[in-house]
């Protein structure tokens, strides 16, 4: 297992949102977390990347506990965040807010590597290179956020709601950009409620209701449970 | 003086809770009644003290008037003191009128540059705000220092004094009088649905303008009253002191008050009242003890402001409404416990 | 192209900006005809420094939203190093004269200004701030004010307890003759002081745009949360800006000493004076911290002359209320990030 989440309990300030929640996600997985809206997605994957400091439970990643440690650590070692507001240095340029990415690698040819890398993968960003990142739209702005949070070189990446706003081409363009990711070996957890897509893509599946984990399996058995028919896919 | 809100009154204390006052708030003010008569408080440099005391828990009462509940630290408050008492001195030196009428007229003209500075200062919010009194602030000090054939400035202006005697008895009491006027006055004002008002627009000004409350009128009364008890308070400063220089609009007194009332806590008017007496108290030991280290008083307000807003945001009112809520939550779980 | 651009030119020069500066050109240009070139010399010398200054209030809010009112007292730090620094050295060459001890005592003196506020930067944030950063990001606009408030009583009693309440100053440099511009003699102190703000200046322009720490602080200004989130230390940044906003404070008070004299409450004016300088330019606007420190330090020197001492803190305290009030983003409308407001 590269990601072990046990009886995570977290929330904000006296307010809890999640309730033992436990997840675990092993080397080279495209895991999905799908949920409605306000379940408590988000926290998970803040409780995960170290922004917010769980109230219980333990969270480990790559054998070691990463419970309390802050989020440019676990960057550091190898967990990368793409949130859902993005967090993009609106004041850069494209190719700054890249270079931030790498700025942790010190090899500066692996950050050439990684940057021609990306580029390939959203080849609309090298088009505006030197356009600042609040001037993007939407679909730009979602693949900055994944470029950058690409080029650390993470083993694993968190990605909450990459659909959220976009037209359909863009989200195919990003979903496939992500399997294509996944193929080449880096471990995915993909927050979603775009159900229908996101369990054609993932391997398995986490449903998250109330704070709470309610299911969990293959996604293509999901898909064919009548809980989740009924209720995500309307069916 | 605790306010609090969601117990039934009866009798005595219902009486005493529709004047902002509790049974504590009470004892209190016979507290502090009754306090420079008895040994070793009777000395008259004691007297002095608790004077110093009773001075600054009345400004702080009115600095958190509209610091705490609309959110507008009013950094030139000094300025509006001095403005208070240059205009009671001046009144009475030239009229020959006597200072317990002057001060009024001190507290009006106060009043009357903080319905400007509230008018003018409408639209700006936050830091804008804060560095805007404190420019105000600033210039008048610098007008004082200046126009010297009306204020003396450094040299310092002569006042009358309100009493004849040699005891500074008369005077505590009097300062006693208005810092109670001032907590009564302004504590009715929040009790009312002025207080909600101020309270909507301190902590969302958006939120309030769009459920109806309209933050011009709000500001500016607000903002006025603050400065009438500056400026009454200011005017007893001069005739108490019997001389007036510019350095009592320094920004380091509007310090002073501030600390106070943030120890006091925001939010809570008798905040400033509990934190002032032993606080001012302290100091006046402390610098009449180590008169050869001068300043170590100031050095002391500084760290202890520090020390508050890192460790202690809330101040000694949210220290009290701790305790209360806890005793509250643990008479609770007893209440249910015997349920079961 | 050029057309375009001319009349992009012409647009400004019609903005509040544009009309503020060529106004200040021109005034400049008027009390130094009237008045003598010194106006204008002591303009040079003083603007720059308080450029400085307001560059490190501005970075401490743009990076850390902290709103120093203890700047000055980092000032008056620089200025009391200095002192320490220059006025033993200068004492031994009365009675040992050497050439070269004389050259490098100023440079001594204010590069350990600049280093003790460098460290006392470091040691504010990691003695106070990182510590409320752990505690409590609620109110922290308001709680960070009053805590600047109280550090400024601490350092400002401090030096009256240890160093006394006197001026402590140096009257002079360099024992050199002054330089002669056409009929004007402007000492060479005065010369070297202004070329010192503009390299630091420029310095501080360089490490912003163009290298990795700077990339860095601004990475974090505009996003903490991001900046942790690609792994950037952010408490070490934080420091960092804490640093380089109080050594420029202290670079400034070390290199005016021979004009401003260290005692308790020298840092007082300087303070004044940058947040005269970012109201008007604008909350956050560091670029603007430059022409608008010229402005101030005209302005000042204009009412002192023209008005006569102490006039110099009213008149443009008036000037700036009205700014504020017309204004509220300065005067070349820079777009405000609304934690100011709350
Ligand atoms: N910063 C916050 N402060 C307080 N409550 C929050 C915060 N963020 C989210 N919540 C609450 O936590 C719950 C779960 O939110 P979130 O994790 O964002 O849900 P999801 O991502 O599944 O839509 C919601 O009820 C939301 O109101
Ligand atoms: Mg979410």
């Amino acid at each position: 297992m590269l990601l072990k989440v046990k009886n995570l309990n977290a929330g904000y300030g006296f307010l809890n949102v999640l309730w033992d929640v436990s997840l675990n996600i092993g080397k080279g997985e495209f895991v999905a977390l799908i949920g409605p809206n306000g379940a408590g997605k988000s926290t998970v994957m803040k409780s995960i990347s170290g922004l917010l400091p769980p109230k219980s439970g333990t969270i480990t990643f790559d054998g070691q506990v990463i419970n309390n440690q802050d989020c440019a650590v676990n960057c550091r070692s190898g967990l990368s965040y793409i949130s859902e507001e993005l967090n993009l240095f609106t004041g850069m340029t494209i190719l700054e807010n890249l270079e931030m990415g790498a700025q942790m690698l010190e090899d500066k040819n692996k950050a050439r590597e990684n940057l021609d890398f990306v580029f390939e993968l959203f080849p609309r960003l090298e088009e505006r290179i030197s356009q600042y990142a609040g001037t993007l739209s939407g679909g730009e702005r979602k693949m900055l956020a994944i470029a950058r949070g690409l080029m650390s070189n993470p083993t694993m990446v968190l990605v909450d709601e990459p659909s959220l706003g976009l037209a359909p081409q863009v989200t195919d363009e990003v979903f496939n950009a992500l399997r294509l990711l996944n193929r080449q070996g880096l471990t995915i957890l993909l927050v979603e409620q775009n159900v229908t897509k996101t369990l054609k893509f993932s391997s398995r599946a986490y449903i998250l209701e109330k704070g709470k984990v309610v299911l969990e399996g293959p996604s293509s058995e999901l898909i064919t449970n009548d809980h989740v028919r009924k209720i995500y896919l309307g069916t | 003086m605790t306010q609090s809100t969601n117990e039934n009154h009866t009798g005595l204390s219902g009486l005493l809770n529709k004047i902002c006052l509790s049974p504590l708030g009470l004892l209190g003010i016979v507290f502090l009644f009754f306090l420079p008569l008895v040994p070793p408080f009777n000395q008259d440099y004691m007297i002095r003290w608790l004077i110093s005391g009773a001075i600054v828990a009345a400004a702080a009462i009115s600095f958190d008037f509209s610091a705490g509940y609309l959110g507008i630290v009013n950094f030139g408050y000094a300025a509006f003191l001095g403005l208070g008492g240059y205009t009671s001195a001046i009144l009475s030196n030239t009229l020959g009128i006597s200072p317990f009428i002057t001060i009024f007229f001190g507290a009006l003209m106060a009043a009357t540059l903080g319905v400007l500075t509230g008018i003018v200062s409408l639209r700006l919010r936050g830091m804008f705000a804060i560095c805007f009194t404190w420019f105000i602030g600033i210039a008048l000090m610098g007008l004082c220092m200046k126009w010297d054939w009306l204020t003396r400035g450094p040299l310092g202006l002569q006042c009358t004094p309100f009493f004849e005697s040699n005891s500074s008895l008369p005077n505590y009491y009097l300062i006693l009088a208005i810092m109670l006027l001032t907590y009564l006055a302004l504590g009715l004002m929040i009790k009312s649905n002025y207080g909600l008002a101020f309270r909507a627009i301190g902590q969302n000004m958006e939120a309030a303008m769009t459920s109806g409350v309209h933050p011009t009128k709000y500001r500016v009364i607000n903002f006025t009253l603050s400065c009438f008890f500056a400026g009454l308070i200011g005017g007893f400063y001069a005739h108490y002191y019997g001389i007036l220089t510019p350095e009592l609009m320094h920004t380091q007194k509007t310090v002073e008050v501030l600390v106070i009332a943030y120890i006091g806590g925001r939010l809570s008017l008798w905040g400033g009242i509990v934190a002032a007496f032993p606080f001012i108290f302290a100091m006046e030991l402390l610098r009449s003890s180590l008169s050869d280290l001068p300043g170590i008083n100031l050095i002391i307000y500084g760290v202890f402001l520090i020390a508050i807003m890192v460790y202690y945001p809330g101040g000694v009112a949210f220290f009290f409404k701790n305790l209360t809520s806890r005793k509250i939550r643990r008479k609770e779980m007893q209440q249910a416990s015997i349920a079961q | 192209m050029n057309n375009s651009r001319s009349i992009k030119a012409v647009e400004w020069l019609k903005s509040s900006g544009g009309i503020t500066v060529t106004c200040t050109i021109l005034v400049a240009l008027a009390v130094s005809i009237h008045k003598g070139p010194y106006v204008l010399v002591n303009t040079l010398v003083t603007g720059g420094m308080w450029a400085l200054m307001a560059i490190g209030v501005s970075l401490l809010f743009g990076v850390m939203n902290i709103s120093n009112f203890a700047h000055g007292e980092y000032f008056m730090i620089g200025s009391l190093t200095a002192y320490y620094i220059m006025h033993p050295l200068k004492e031994y060459l009365l009675e040992t004269p050497n050439s070269f001890l004389a050259f490098i005592t100023p440079v001594l003196g204010i590069a350990g200004a600049t280093l003790a506020g460098v460290i006392a930067g470091i040691l504010t944030d990691k003695l106070i701030f990182a510590q409320l950063r752990k505690r409590n990001r609620e109110g922290w606009l308001l709680n960070c004010f009053l805590i600047t408030i109280g550090l400024s009583i601490i350092l400002i009693n401090l030096h009256m307890l240890i160093f006394g309440n006197t001026f402590k100053g140096v009257v002079n440099y360099w024992d050199v003759p002054s330089l002669a511009l056409g009929d004007v003699y402007v000492s060479v102190d005065r010369v070297v002081v202004f070329f010192i703000a503009m390299l630091a200046i420029l310095f501080f322009w360089y490490l912003m745009m163009y290298t990795t720490l700077g990339k860095k602080i601004r990475a974090v200004a505009q996003d903490e949360n991001g900046a942790r989130m690609v792994g950037i230390p952010v408490n070490r940044v934080y420091s960092t800006t804490f640093a380089l906003a109080c050594g420029f404070a202290a670079l400034a008070g070390g290199s005016l000493l021979f004009m401003f004299p260290s005692y308790p409450t020298v840092g007082i004016a300087p303070l004044y004076n940058s947040w005269f300088i970012i109201i008007l330019v604008g909350f956050g606007n560091v670029a603007g911290a430059v022409p608008g420190g010229f402005m101030i330090a005209l302005f000042q020197v204009v009412t002192r002359t023209y008005m006569g001492e102490g006039w110099e803190n009213v008149i443009p305290m008036f000037l700036i209320s009205a700014i504020l009030i017309f204004k509220p983003y300065g005067i070349f409308e820079t777009k405000v990030r609304s934690v100011w407001e709350q």
